[in-house]
């Protein structure tokens, strides 16, 4: 690497402003608005995890994933059951059986598509995903116990101890506070050491599997992860909603873990956050306008045709820029800090 | 054994329609290396055109006459537009076909609702032979694939289109070399592929009924027969085409099996079929014909 001959240049920063700026206005939102918009952002936070789980497997270490939705479907069967069948419905349980649910089931699909003795192509891992995606939707929907088509209704509230959550700022400080805990968990996970072995990958993964990484066990467990951050947010989902549907696990719901990431910004975790929110925003608003409605998912459609074809960075990147999108990893800073003193000797040529 | 010939028969026609849909998803993913995931909405399309010919009130068969040329004008169209952009990227043209299948869909699904329609056989009714009747429409429909996929076969083999086809799948850097405009013959490919699916959209209508969801169930039967086929052969995907179109029937009608049809549902049968394939492919990830030739 050239050095510098100055110290790096304090580079200025936008991501980090535009992360405090989020959590600013996230926060304040119970607080400015009704609790009917409280409950729909609510519903938009828990659909951000699902962007997040997206984007650290496509954006971060390249596994094309067409059924995220699937995870997040689970968890939520599994925590309607629990609260229908079993009448358990306290938050310290469900959480963490959600997230297990996410977590071993992510990490099923991940071990048949992505591990084993050959390296799978990309194709076979999205529709793998796909595959499984679909073949849940149509298991359940024909599945009398879970409800079949009509899905499950859910009609007990989340407790604390005694205390019942209903959907309103109380839910969405719980929900907002689990989400930074997952946002916080990723950034450092993609910030790390770790993180720059998926960055080399993503740029070259036959390289370092030359370098000796077992590069499909990484992605294995970044897949296994985002189905845990998923799955938690499935679990409450089934809560927040009251209702779990075939349609929760499906194709439909991937392709929007999909579009959200895509629009938002595949690369950053806050642009599929942005993502989000302004795809959701959009459909909210639209929503009204009843001639417009059923060709709502069309225009979805071609946002992302037109996305993936002029745009790829997606919305962020009108904001960020491609260097601190990637990050340095600290790289600039170690080298400036170990680069060669005038006075070590030993490099000073001929003499 | 009247049973036997006239499930055999019942499955081949199954297997007819896979085949001519994966064929046109295969010639796309050979020559581009660009797999196509609008590909199950170019096969909707088809069923659709059929269906507003009906509504139109002209003859059903004038419908799949005009549907592969309507579905492969629509697939000029889109690579012309998008796909040429994106030949350096393989990967995003893929999303990028995912979207426009996604388009696709949502369109015909906000045009005929969330509906089931039911389209009548143009040659309804059933011919007898050897005291066994056969369905006319699925005779029709195996002759249509045997007499496409021969004219297929001869295209590629005998013709000098089919010729350049070939070359620039063996090297496309050495055919546009060679003066071959590789550009011309990619947009003619996808046209073709596109066409085909157009084709088995139109014949295969009358047996499924047509809703907005069908491109997706055909989609990922399409996907699984071109992996278990293997790309960048002919016959490959003819084979997995094959394999997967009787297997789908072949699973349900194991549940006639006695005491398997309680345990095993329809969904269940279907689900089974993916999975078997899935795991094929994940130990022979380069379909069955290639694997013996690498």
């Amino acid at each position: 690497m050239a050095l510098p001959g100055t110290p790096p240049r304090k580079q200025r920063k936008i991501m980090p402003i535009l992360e405090v700026g989020v959590l600013v206005a996230l926060l304040l939102v119970p607080l400015v608005t009704s609790d009917f918009h409280t409950i729909i952002a609510s519903r938009m936070l828990l659909l951000a995890f699902l962007a997040i789980s997206f984007d650290l497997c496509w954006g971060y270490s390249g596994i094309m994933t067409f059924g995220q939705a699937l995870f997040f479907g689970m968890a939520g069967y599994v925590s309607a059951l629990l609260a229908n069948k079993a009448g358990f419905v306290q938050i310290w349980g469900i959480v963490p059986v959600s997230m297990a649910v996410g977590l071993v089931s992510a990490f099923l699909v991940g071990w048949f598509l992505l591990l084993g003795r050959r390296t799978p192509t990309i194709i076979f891992v999205a529709l793998g995903t796909l595959t499984a995606s679909y073949a849940a939707e149509r298991l359940v929907a024909g599945w009398q116990w879970v409800g079949a088509a009509n899905g499950m209704s859910v009609w007990d509230f989340l407790k604390v101890g005694p205390y019942e959550i209903e959907p309103g700022p109380t839910f969405y400080y719980i929900i907002l506070g689990f989400l930074i805990v997952c946002y916080v968990a990723s950034r450092w996970i993609v910030r790390s050491q770790f993180g720059l072995v998926l960055a080399g990958m993503r740029q070259n993964e036959e390289r370092l599997a030359f370098f000796g990484y077992r590069v499909q066990r990484f992605k294995a467990l970044v897949f296994s992860f985002a189905g845990m951050v998923t799955g938690l947010a499935g679990g409450l989902y089934a809560f927040h909603e009251g209702f779990i549907g075939p349609g929760n696990l499906g194709i439909v719901q991937s392709t929007y873990a999909v579009l959200y990431g895509l629009f938002g910004g595949v690369g950053t975790l806050l642009g599929p956050v942005l993502g989000v929110g302004a795809i959701e925003m959009i459909a909210f608003n639209l929503s009204d306008i009843d001639e417009l409605k059923p060709y709502w998912p069309v225009v979805l459609g071609a946002i992302m045709l037109v996305v993936v074809t002029y745009r790829p960075t997606g919305i962020t990147g009108f904001l960020v820029s491609t260097r601190e999108r990637i990050g340095t990893f600290g790289l600039i800073r170690d080298a400036w800090r170990d680069r060669p003193k005038p006075d070590d000797g030993g490099s000073g040529g001929p003499a | 054994m009247d049973d036997a010939i006239k499930l055999v028969f019942d499955v081949a026609a199954f297997a007819s329609i896979m085949v001519l849909v994966v064929s046109g998803l295969a010639v796309i993913a050979s020559l581009m290396g660009i797999f196509n995931l609008g590909h199950g909405e170019f096969v909707l399309l088809g069923a659709y055109t059929v269906f507003l010919f009906r509504e139109w009130g002209l003859p059903i068969w004038l419908g799949m006459m005009v549907a592969p040329l309507v579905v492969g004008a629509f697939g000029a169209g889109v690579e012309r537009t998008v796909i040429r952009r994106l030949y350096a990227q393989p990967v995003i043209a893929m999303l990028a076909t995912y979207a426009i299948g996604l388009i696709i869909r949502e369109i015909v699904r906000g045009l005929i609702g969330g509906k089931y329609y039911a389209i009548e056989e143009p040659l309804s009714g059933a011919f007898q032979m050897g005291g066994i009747s056969f369905s006319v429409w699925r005779t029709v429909i195996i002759c249509a694939t045997v007499v496409t996929m021969v004219g297929a076969w001869m295209f590629l083999t005998r013709s000098r289109t089919g010729l350049q086809i070939r070359g620039a799948l063996e090297n496309a850097a050495l055919a546009r070399a060679s003066g071959v405009s590789t550009a011309r013959l990619y947009a003619l490919t996808f046209a073709m592929g596109a066409a085909l699916a157009g084709l088995a959209g139109a014949l295969m209508v009358p047996l499924f009924s047509l809703s907005a969801d069908l491109g997706v169930r055909f989609l990922v039967q399409a996907f699984l027969s071109v992996m278990l086929g293997g790309i960048g052969t002919f016959g490959g995907p003819v084979v997995g085409g094959a394999m997967i179109g009787s297997m789908v029937p072949g699973f349900q009608w194991l549940r006639e099996i006695p005491g398997v049809a309680e345990q095993v549902s329809p969904v269940v049968a279907e689900v089974l079929v993916f999975v078997t394939a899935l795991i094929i492919v994940k130990f022979w990830p380069n379909g069955l014909i290639s694997a013996g030739r690498k």
